[in-house]
């Protein structure tokens, strides 16, 4: 019997590392593996980079600004949207309510 | 007969197989970090790595089938059952057929650009203005239909 991890797999792993100057900057990534009985999607992105210096490691996250701001556009569509709609339903339900601000019936 | 038919068939499948599962190895390297990250490339005192976000999908699929023939009038009477299924049989295979397809598709889109220079590391992000513009503009359609509909109910209440 399958499992579901058979079918989907979240991984991390790192690439190969990149030497420049004093430092060692080993790149990181995040791939989503779908493998469906016919068919498969994979989704891969960038998820940091982790930096050596002399035996010191630190991480810097890669941020995707793009998928951000969409996003955020996203949300506050759907905020406006939602708002609008339960006004529209309040309107519809008390049409002489002044507390509602509709106007009287 | 219809055993060569489907051998022929189960063979031909095989080798279309194994065309596809190099395929999806070949696809699935999408999935490796080097499939994110560029070459560094250095110019003067910096090293440059573009990090880009790798989507890919793709999917087959293969069929296989024969047309029923129906025993034409008067012939169960005239031939014998053997001969029938005999001619039956041949008849199938005569009218089988296979067939196999697929599809796929990637695309990438840089995220980011990591700068490896003397005083550190730095990561500066890679804005995509179409896909914000699109979904600025998907936004503002929404919100403006919402007022619009506001208004339009404000109106009717007014009446």
């Amino acid at each position: 019997m399958r499992r579901l991890t058979d079918h989907i797999q979240w991984r991390t792993m790192s690439g190969q590392p990149v030497v420049a100057h004093d430092l060692v900057v080993i790149p990181q990534s995040r791939a989503l593996v779908l493998r469906l009985p016919h068919g498969f999607w994979v989704w891969n992105r960038p998820s940091g980079v982790r930096v050596e210096q002399r035996g010191r490691a630190s991480d810097l996250p890669i941020v995707d600004l793009t998928r951000r701001i969409q996003l955020g556009l996203l949300g506050v569509g759907m905020v406006i949207a939602i708002v609008g709609a339960v006004r529209i339903g309040l309107r519809s339900r008390y049409p002489g309510d002044p507390q509602r601000k509709g106007t009287p019936a | 007969m219809i055993e060569e038919a489907t051998d022929a068939f189960l063979t031909q499948t095989a080798q279309r197989n194994e065309q596809l599962a190099g395929m999806l190895t070949k696809i699935l390297v999408a999935a490796q970090p080097g499939a994110v990250y560029s070459e560094p490339v250095t110019k003067g005192a910096y090293t440059v790595i573009m990090a880009s976000e790798v989507s890919a999908g793709g999917g087959f699929g293969s069929g296989f089938g024969s047309a029923r023939t129906p025993p034409r009038p008067g012939e169960r009477s005239q031939v014998s059952q053997a001969a029938q299924a005999s001619d039956h049989t041949a008849e199938q295979a005569a009218n089988s057929g296979s067939g196999m397809g697929g599809g796929g598709g990637s695309s990438g889109r840089p995220v980011a650009i990591v700068i490896i220079g003397a005083d550190g590391v730095r990561v500066r992000p890679v804005v995509d203005v179409t896909k914000v513009a699109l979904a600025g503009v998907t936004v503002l359609g929404t919100v403006a239909a919402t007022l619009w509909r506001m208004r339009a109910m404000r109106a009717r209440a007014a009446k």
